[in-house]
């Protein structure tokens, strides 16, 4: 087990339905032992790049790897990869722990050891009470630890799970997610989990996937998709964002000034080559997150600008104000995210404020 | 309903007693007299009596009869039924041709069956095929093999793709995902279709008459026995037909219409 070492490669991987293209060139390594997240709206191809990992569909053009081995053609129950399905696909006539054995019993592996790997493997999902019960008389967290159980038994070198939280409730989704990643670590296998929720994707990955309309947009940590997007798609879909367009002015060392509606706003650049090498007057985004931006003082030296509180949305521990800011032409409506406080927010509704948010808060993304 | 006032509450349930009433007692009249003794002709409803099954049972003709039915009933469901599964299993997610496939199966089903009768009779004669047993089986098997075929199909239908993609994905092969996952999720709409496949088998007679040989089923048999009188013992016999296909079918519903097997086993 080394995070350093490529378990499974996608070269140049496409994919069409008859002439309806879903997936375009999609290059990705998947690292052994890391809990890798493919995130995109529906439509965006993630579901498609988990089916023919996995074997259930043939590829369009490309190649798929597994440690420097290609097994694009290898059917499907021969690939050393195990699936948990969005609707379980528990067999409804076998009971949990038939369930859970199937992967060892088409082995033809004998019955004694199979019956100890399927109770070993019910007690690491907690389900060990469970065993004789038919897959009818289970709620939905229990049938998803079943499939769980039933695609780690075989001890695969990848597990690809897709969307299988999407039918829980939220509550129980959490817990799921902390079960899950408890899981991934105790048995280190490489997980690669297909989710449309960002929030799941950053609270579990190690390295997020963000796909869009068959393309991956970027790949990385939940970090760096966080405070670094390298594009409008990303850094709107990734958690909530303020973003303001304008026109690039010159590179001043690590950072590279923004004209816009606000006026000018300095943003740091750092390890982006892409943003040092566009050109001036090239059409890009300021991109600050909510609790980045934040009622400026007389000593402030970031980027200034005033605006008038919109709105303001108690959340518990944060208050969320809209802002409007900008010349009438290109009114910009920001939001900014402040901790609460007991004695209420000292803004009112319509009061003009002035706001301003650290260059190193700052990031730019190309339009 | 409780929107209703109650003067049409009651208007609608005498409606509703009387087309019941005139559809379904008829088919209670022979049942009740087949308990009573038949003397020219008139009903003698003063004693009744087990009588007219005791005659039954001694009548060598009707149960020649009913042991061809049955022979004919098992060959035809064992055919059906195979048949069946497979032609589903085989067009179920298969778009070409399917339609066709299922307009040519469903159209004996739907023709008058004298018309299937006559069709096929011609057709063994054309052949040279001898009319028997043989030509009863490919007969009945031809009417009932739409109910089989659709009744797999939809319970293939409305099984989530996913548990065959399940099975191969956890190293199954094809011959084992068959064996293992299809067929037992397939085996209750088999065992309905099956029964309903008898049932039809069991009381078809246009079809039977004109493409037996010189042996007959009980309902041709029935037929004859009509044709030379009204004799009681045809009571006992429309009682006893009438009650089989009653059980086959109340049987055919309860593997047809519960999905969970699961709370079914416990």
């Amino acid at each position: 087990m080394n995070l350093n070492t490529d378990l499974l490669t996608l070269r140049s991987v496409s994919k069409s339905y008859g002439t309806v293209p879903v997936l375009h060139d999609i290059d990705l390594s998947i690292k052994d032992g890391e809990f890798l997240t493919v995130l995109g709206p529906s439509g965006s191809g993630k579901t498609t790049v988990l089916r023919l990992i996995g074997g259930l569909e043939p590829l369009t053009a490309g190649e798929i790897r597994l440690d420097g081995q290609d097994i694009s053609r290898m059917p499907i129950n021969r690939r050393p990869f195990n699936t948990v399905f969005q609707d379980y696909a528990l067999f409804p006539h076998m009971t949990v722990s038939g369930n859970v054995g199937y992967g060892l019993s088409v082995r033809h592996i004998q019955r004694k050891e199979i019956a100890r790997r399927v109770a070993e493997a019910l007690e690491l999902v907690q389900l060990g009470r469970f065993a004789d019960r038919f897959p009818a008389q289970l709620s939905g967290g229990q049938r998803q630890r079943v499939a769980l159980a039933r695609a780690l038994i075989c001890q695969p070198r990848l597990i690809l799970l897709d969307e299988p939280l999407a039918a829980l409730d939220l509550e129980l989704r959490r817990q799921m997610q902390e079960f899950l990643k408890s899981i991934q670590r105790e048995i280190k296998t490489t997980f690669l989990f297909v989710t449309h929720d960002q929030e799941e994707a950053i609270g579990m990955a190690d390295r997020i996937c963000v796909m869009q309309a068959g393309h991956i947009r970027q790949l990385g940590t939940p970090h760096e998709l966080y405070y670094k997007p390298n594009c409008e798609f990303v850094a709107r879909f990734f958690g909530e964002n303020n973003l303001v367009a304008g026109k690039l002015g010159p590179v001043q060392g690590e950072q590279r000034p923004i004209e816009t509606a606000l006026g000018r706003l300095i943003c740091s650049i750092s390890d982006q080559l892409h943003l040092k090498t566009a050109p001036d007057g090239a059409s890009a985004f300021a991109a600050f997150r909510p609790e980045a931006l934040r009622l400026a003082d007389a000593t402030d030296s970031g980027n200034r600008f005033s605006g008038t509180i919109a709105d303001l949305a108690f959340a518990g521990s944060s208050t969320v104000a809209t802002v409007t800011a900008g010349a009438d032409t290109a009114v910009q409506r920001l939001r900014l995210r402040m901790p609460s406080r007991i004695d209420g927010s000292a803004l009112k509704s319509g009061e003009t404020v002035s706001l301003s948010f650290a260059p190193h808060e700052g990031h730019l993304v190309l339009a | 309903m409780n929107a209703l006032p109650r003067p049409s509450t009651i208007f609608l349930a005498a409606i509703t007693t009387l087309v019941a009433v005139l559809l379904y007692s008829p088919l209670f009249v022979p049942i009740v007299s087949s308990f009573f003794t038949v003397s020219h002709g008139n009903v003698d409803w003063s004693s009744p009596t087990l009588s007219t099954y005791v005659a039954l049972a001694e009548n060598h003709d009707i149960l020649a009869a009913l042991r061809t039915t049955l022979i004919v009933g098992v060959c035809t469901v064992v055919l059906s039924v195979v048949s069946g599964t497979l032609l589903a299993l085989y067009y179920h997610g298969r778009r070409s041709g399917r339609s066709i496939l299922q307009f040519i199966i469903f159209l004996p089903f739907l023709m008058p069956p004298i018309i299937s009768g006559l069709a096929l009779l011609i057709f063994f004669r054309e052949i040279g095929l001898e009319r028997s047993l043989l030509t009863v089986v490919i007969g009945h098997t031809v009417f009932v093999l739409a109910i089989v075929y659709r009744t797999v199909l939809m319970r293939l239908q409305s099984m989530s793709r996913t548990l065959v993609e399940a099975s191969y994905d956890l190293g199954a092969t094809g011959w084992q995902t068959f064996w293992r996952i299809i067929l037992p999720n397939l085996s209750s709409a088999m065992v309905g279709g099956a029964i309903l496949a008898f049932a039809l088998s069991f009381d078809e007679t246009m079809i039977t008459i004109l493409v037996t040989g010189t042996q007959s089923t009980l309902p041709v048999r029935l037929w004859a026995m009509m044709r030379l009188g009204f004799s009681p013992d045809i009571n006992a016999l429309v009682a006893l037909i009438l009650m089989f296909t009653v059980l086959l079918c109340v049987l055919a519903a309860r593997f047809l219409i519960p999905r969970q097997m699961a709370t079914e086993r416990t």
